[in-house]
C-alpha cells in the first residue's frame, strides 16, 4: 500500500510491475482491465490492492485477455483513461479487439501493456509482441528500467491523447522483475462519470466505415512519425565512429558492455520503435561508418533501420541478427553484447569467459530442481488417481497453469499443449481420430479464461473426451488472483461465485461430479474409472470437477489462524523401504534417508494433505506424534 | 550523459541462490533496500512465476552508481550467498576470481535424489568443485542457526548478517538491521533479528580466526 503514498518527490525501491502500478495512479487511469500473465502479474496483484482506496478507479481481473482488451477500449472511447495489461501470448487472445480498435480509435488515452518473457521464465514461447504494433499500426514504446517504465506510461498516454489511438507498451522479464530507486510523481485525479457520446459511424466498423478509417489510421500514423522523430523518448549519447542504436533492456547491456570494454560510441536509444524516427536514424547512419543493432529477440528494430538505409541509399554496415553477429533467442546479458562488440572490433574480451565456462564442464551433472507442484498440492492427489485409474494408458491433453507440472516423472500427464483452454479442444481432435481415452485436465480460471466454448464445442459435436476441471480456487500460477469462481472481485467486493459444475450442466454436459482430491484416494480412483467407463459407453463429454484449495492459501490460512495439525511421519518400524512413496507419488516434503534405508517426511515442507498414507503398501505413514 | 564514463568494475555485485520457499527473494529485496538507506544506487533482478514451487531461484543485487541492468555475468560477483549446496554450485560460474561464497551446509533434496535417479554430490566433492572457481569460501549450517534463533524460516536472516560482517558490500549493519526490523512485524521481529546476528558473529568470528 506504500505505492498510494502522495509524497511526491520520494524515493522508492520499486519492482517493474510496482513502478508501473505508481504510473497508472500518476496518469490518472480511470478503469484497468487484466488478465494476470507471468511477467506482468504483480502490475494487477498491486492495483487490486489500492483499488478499494482509490476515488473514481476501477479494476477488475476480466476472465480473460479478448475481454479485457475489450472491457479497457470501450471505456477509454466513452472519454476517460484505460489500461488493458497482459503477457505476451495474451496479446494474441486479444489481437481481434486490438486490430479494431487502431481503426476506431479512442477519446481518451488508452495503453495496452504487454509483458514478453524472452527466455521463456514462465511462458509457453517467447513471441516478439513487438510485431503488432507493426501489424495494427500502433505506436509503440519500450521502456528499459522500472523508474523509465513508470515515466514512460506517463508519456504514452499523451501520445494516446494526442493521436486518438491506443499506445503498445510493451516490457519483458527483466524490466517487469527488476527493482530500481523509482521518483515518485503527484497523482493525478480521475473524472467520476463521464457521458458516452454516440458516434457509429466512428464506432462501428462495419465496411464502409472501416474503408475510410484504415486511410485515418495511415494519416495519424504520420503524426505518430512527427512524435517520434521530436520526443525525448528517442535520444542518442556519447561520440564515436561505432554507433549502436538500441532499445529496451537491451540498452543497460550495451551501456554496460561500453563502459566495460572502454569503448567509444554514440548510443541511438530509441524508446518509441515504432514508427522509428526516421530522419534521426538516417542522420545517425550517416555519421558512422558501422552501425551495431542491439537488441532482444527478432531483428524488429533492425529490419527498420535497413529499411531506412535501403530508402536513403546508404551503404553503411548494420550489424546485428541478419549476420549471425546476435541471436534470436533468449535474453541478453552484458556478455553477450561484449562479446559481439569484442568480434566485431577484434578484441579480447575483459574477462576470460573461455575459461570460465571450461571449468564449468568439468563440474559433473547436477540432480536437477525444476519447479513442482507443491507439498500438499491437491493436483498431485488427483494426478495420482488419473494415473492409476488408468494405468497411464490414456491421452492427457493439458492446460496453462501450475498443473502443467505434472508433466514430470512420475505423474507424466500432460501429453499435448498449445495455449489457455487448449486441453479441452485437443482432447475433441485426438478422440475423435484415435478412439484412445482421453482426459483433459485444466484449472478453474483457465476455464473461465478459454475452456467454455471448447465444452460447448464437445457437448455439441458429442467429442467422447473426459475433462478433469482442477479447481483450487484460485489463479495460483501468477500469485492467487481471484477469477469469476472465486467471489471476490478485482475491486475487493464479495460477490456470488459461478460454480463450475452448474456451469458445466448449463452449457449441457450430461456427467457432471465433484470430488475432493483429499477425502479418499480408493474413490477418486473410482471416480475417474467410472467416468472413463461413462464416455467410453455414450460417447460424449463427461466432466470431474476435483475441488480443493491450493496448498498455499491452506498454509496461509492455517498460519493465520495459528490452527495447529498433528503432522504425518513415516513409522521406521513398518516402512520396508521400499520407495513407492517416493517414485510413484513423489512429493518434495518426502526424501529417502539412505542411512536408515526408510523414507522420511520433512516436517517444515509438508503440509499436511495426508494423502502419502494411501500411497504406501505397508500403510508406514501415520499422523500424530512420533 | 555521464554514464558513458562509468566504471562498471566499481559495482558491488551479490548473486543470492537457493531454492523456491528459502526466502532468497525476500533477502535481496531487503539487501538493495538497505543500500539505499546508505545513499547507494541499487538494481535487483529476480524471476518470478516458479519461485513458491520449489525450484532453482537466483537472485541478482548489484550496487554502485554504474548498476544499470539487474544481469551479472559469469566471473562477475563478488559475493555469492549460498542458501543450499547444490544450488550454489549451480551459479558458481557467477563468482567473481577470489570473490567469496557464503555457503549453507544443509542439504535440501531434490526430487530427482529421492526418487533414485541421480545421487545427491558429497559434501568434499562439492567444495572441491567450489574451490576450482575461488578459494574464499565460509560453509557452516546456516539452517541450523536460522532454528536456534527460533525458526528455520529465518535463514535468510542469518545469511544475511553474514553477508554485512564479510565487510564486501558498502551496507553499514545499522541499515541491514533497520531494513530488518522493518520487513517483519511483532514477534518474527526479534526472532529475525536474532537470525541476523547469529549470521554475522559467525562470519565475524571465521574471518577473525
Amino acid at each position: 500500500m506504500d505505492l498510494l503514498q502522495t509524497e511526491a518527490g520520494k524515493t522508492m525501491l520499486l519492482l517493474g510491475n510496482e513502478a508501473i502500478a505508481r504510473g497508472v495512479l500518476e496518469s490518472g487511469v480511470r478503469l484497468v482491465a487484466v488478465y494476470p500473465g507471468t511477467p506482468s502479474s504483480e502490475i494487477g496483484n498491486n492495483l487490486t490492492a489500492m483499488a478499494p482506496h482509490i476515488p473514481n478507479f476501477y479494476f477488475e481481473f476480466s476472465t480473460n485477455e479478448k475481454v479485457a482488451m475489450e472491457v479497457a477500449g470501450a471505456a477509454a472511447i466513452a472519454g476517460v483513461r484505460s489500461l488493458m495489461v497482459c503477457k505476451g501470448p495474451g496479446l494474441n487472445v486479444a489481437a481481434d479487439p486490438f486490430l479494431s480498435l487502431a481503426y476506431i480509435g479512442v477519446r481518451a488515452g488508452m495503453v495496452v501493456l504487454v509483458a514478453d518473457d524472452p527466455s521463456m521464465w514462465s511462458s509457453q514461447n517467447e513471441n516478439d509482441s513487438r510485431f503488432y504494433a507493426l501489424m495494427a499500426n500502433i505506436p509503440m514504446l519500450e521502456p528499459s528500467d522500472p523508474s523509465e517504465a513508470k515515466s514512460m506510461l506517463l508519456q504514452a498516454y499523451d501520445i494516446s491523447e494526442q493521436l486518438e489511438i491506443p499506445v503498445l507498451f510493451r516490457t519483458s522479464t527483466r524490466v517487469n522483475h527488476s527493482r530500481s530507486p523509482v521518483d515518485l510523481g503527484p497523482i493525478r485525479e480521475r473524472p467520476d462519470k463521464v457521458q458516452f457520446i454516440k458516434d457509429p459511424f466512428r464506432f462501428v466498423p462495419i465496411p464502409s466505415v472501416a474503408y475510410k478509417r484504415h486511410a485515418w489510421l495511415l494519416g495519424q500514423m504520420e503524426k505518430a512519425l512527427e512524435v517520434s522523430e521530436s520526443t525525448p523518448l528517442n535520444f542518442s549519447s556519447g561520440s564515436g565512429i561505432l554507433g549502436i542504436i538500441t532499445s529496451g533492456v537491451a540498452y543497460n547491456y550495451a551501456f554496460e558492455a561500453l563502459s566495460t570494454m572502454n569503448v567509444e560510441a554514440e548510443v541511438l536509444k530509441l524508446g518509441l520503435t515504432h514508427p522509428i524516427p526516421q530522419h534521426m536514424i538516417s542522420e545517425f547512419l550517416q555519421h558512422h561508418r558501422t552501425v551495431i543493432v542491439v537488441e532482444e529477440l527478432e531483428p524488429f528494430l533492425e529490419t527498420q533501420v535497413r529499411r531506412v538505409a535501403q530508402l536513403k541509399g546508404m551503404t553503411v554496415d548494420i550489424l546485428g541478427k541478419d549476420q549471425g553477429y546476435f541471436s534470436r533467442t533468449y535474453e541478453y546479458s552484458p556478455r553477450i553484447v561484449i562479446e559481439t562488440l569484442s568480434k566485431i572490433l577484434n578484441r579480447k574480451t575483459p574477462i576470460d569467459w573461455g575459461a570460465i565456462d571450461g571449468k564449468v564442464r568439468e563440474i559433473p551433472p547436477l540432480p536437477p530442481r525444476p519447479p513442482l507442484l507443491c507439498p500438499g498440492c491437491p493436483h498431485r492427489a488427483t494426478y495420482y488417481a488419473i494415473r492409476a485409474a488408468t494405468r497411464g494408458k490414456a491421452i492427457y491433453p493439458s492446460d496453462i497453469g501450475c498443473y502443467t507440472l505434472s508433466i514430470a516423472p512420475p505423474l507424466e500427464t500432460a501429453d499435448i499443449l498449445f495455449d489457455m483452454g487448449s486441453s479441452i479442444t485437443t482432447a475433441c481432435g485426438i478422440a475423435q481420430v484415435t478412439g484412445q481415452d482421453v482426459i483433459a485436465t485444466i484449472g478453474d480460471s483457465t476455464f473461465f479464461a478459454s475452456g467454455l466454448p471448447g465444452i460447448v464445442n464437445a457437448v455439441y459435436n458429442k467429442h467422447p473426451i473426459c475433462v478433469v476441471i482442477l479447481d483450487n480456487c484460485t489463479t495460483a500460477m501468477t500469485g492467487h488472483q481471484p477469477h469469476p469462481g472465486t467471489g471476490l472481485t478485482g475491486m475487493q467486493e464479495k460477490v456470488t461465485p459461478l460454480d463450475i459444475a452448474d456451469v458445466c450442466r448449463g452449457l449441457g454436459v450430461q456427467y457432471v461430479r465433484t470430488v475432493k482430491p483429499f477425502d479418499s484416494m480408493v474413490d477418486l480412483v473410482a471416480e475417474v474409472r467410472q467416468m472413463v467407463a461413462w464416455t467410453r459407453e455414450r460417447k460424449q463429454p463427461s466432466v470431474l470437477v476435483s475441488r480443493e484449495p491450493c496448498a498455499i492459501l491452506t498454509a496461509a490460512e492455517r498460519s493465520r489462524s495459528g490452527e495447529l495439525l498433528q503432522p504425518y511421519h513415516v513409522d521406521t518400524i513398518v516402512c520396508n523401504g521400499c520407495k513407492r512413496c517416493l517414485t510413484r507419488y513423489s512429493c518434495p516434503a518426502m526424501y529417502f534417508d539412505p542411512d536408515s534405508g526408510k523414507a522420511v517426511i520433512d516436517e517444515t515442507l509438508c503440509n499436511i494433505c495426508g494423502t502419502c498414507v494411501a500411497v504406501c503398501p505397508q500403510g508406514a505413514i501415520r499422523k500424530g506424534e512420533q | 550523459m555521464t554514464r558513458m564514463t562509468c566504471n562498471t568494475a566499481a559495482v558491488m555485485n551479490v548473486v543470492l541462490t537457493g531454492v523456491g520457499g528459502q526466502g532468497v527473494l525476500t533477502l535481496a529485496d531487503m539487501m538493495a533496500r538497505s543500500a539505499m538507506f546508505d545513499g547507494h544506487n541499487v538494481r535487483v533482478g529476480e524471476i518470478h512465476g516458479m519461485a513458491q514451487r520449489g525450484g532453482h531461484v537466483i537472485c541478482t543485487v548489484r550496487i554502485g552508481p554504474c548498476a544499470m541492468g539487474p544481469i551479472i555475468d559469469p566471473g562477475g560477483a563478488q559475493l555469492i550467498l549460498g542458501f543450499e549446496p547444490i544450488e550454489t554450485l549451480r551459479e558458481i560460474h557467477l563468482v567473481a576470481p577470489e570473490g567469496l561464497v557464503i555457503l549453507n551446509s544443509h542439504v535440501q533434496m531434490p526430487v530427482a535424489v529421492s526418487m533414485g535417479q541421480i545421487d545427491y554430490p558429497k559434501r568434499e566433492s562439492v567444495l572441491a568443485l567450489i574451490r576450482k572457481f575461488t578459494s574464499n569460501i565460509l560453509e557452516f549450517d546456516a539452517s541450523d542457526l536460522a532454528k536456534t534463533a527460533g525458526t528455520g524460516g529465518s535463514l535468510n536472516m542469518v545469511l544475511f548478517g553474514a553477508a554485512i560482517a564479510s565487510g564486501l558490500t558498502p551496507i553499514s549493519r545499522d541499515s541491514a538491521l533497520k531494513s530488518v526490523r522493518d520487513s517483519f512485524p511483532g514477534k518474527f521481529e526479534e526472532m529475525n533479528v536474532r537470525a541476523f546476528n547469529l549470521g554475522y558473529s559467525m562470519v565475524k568470528d571465521k574471518l577473525d580466526y
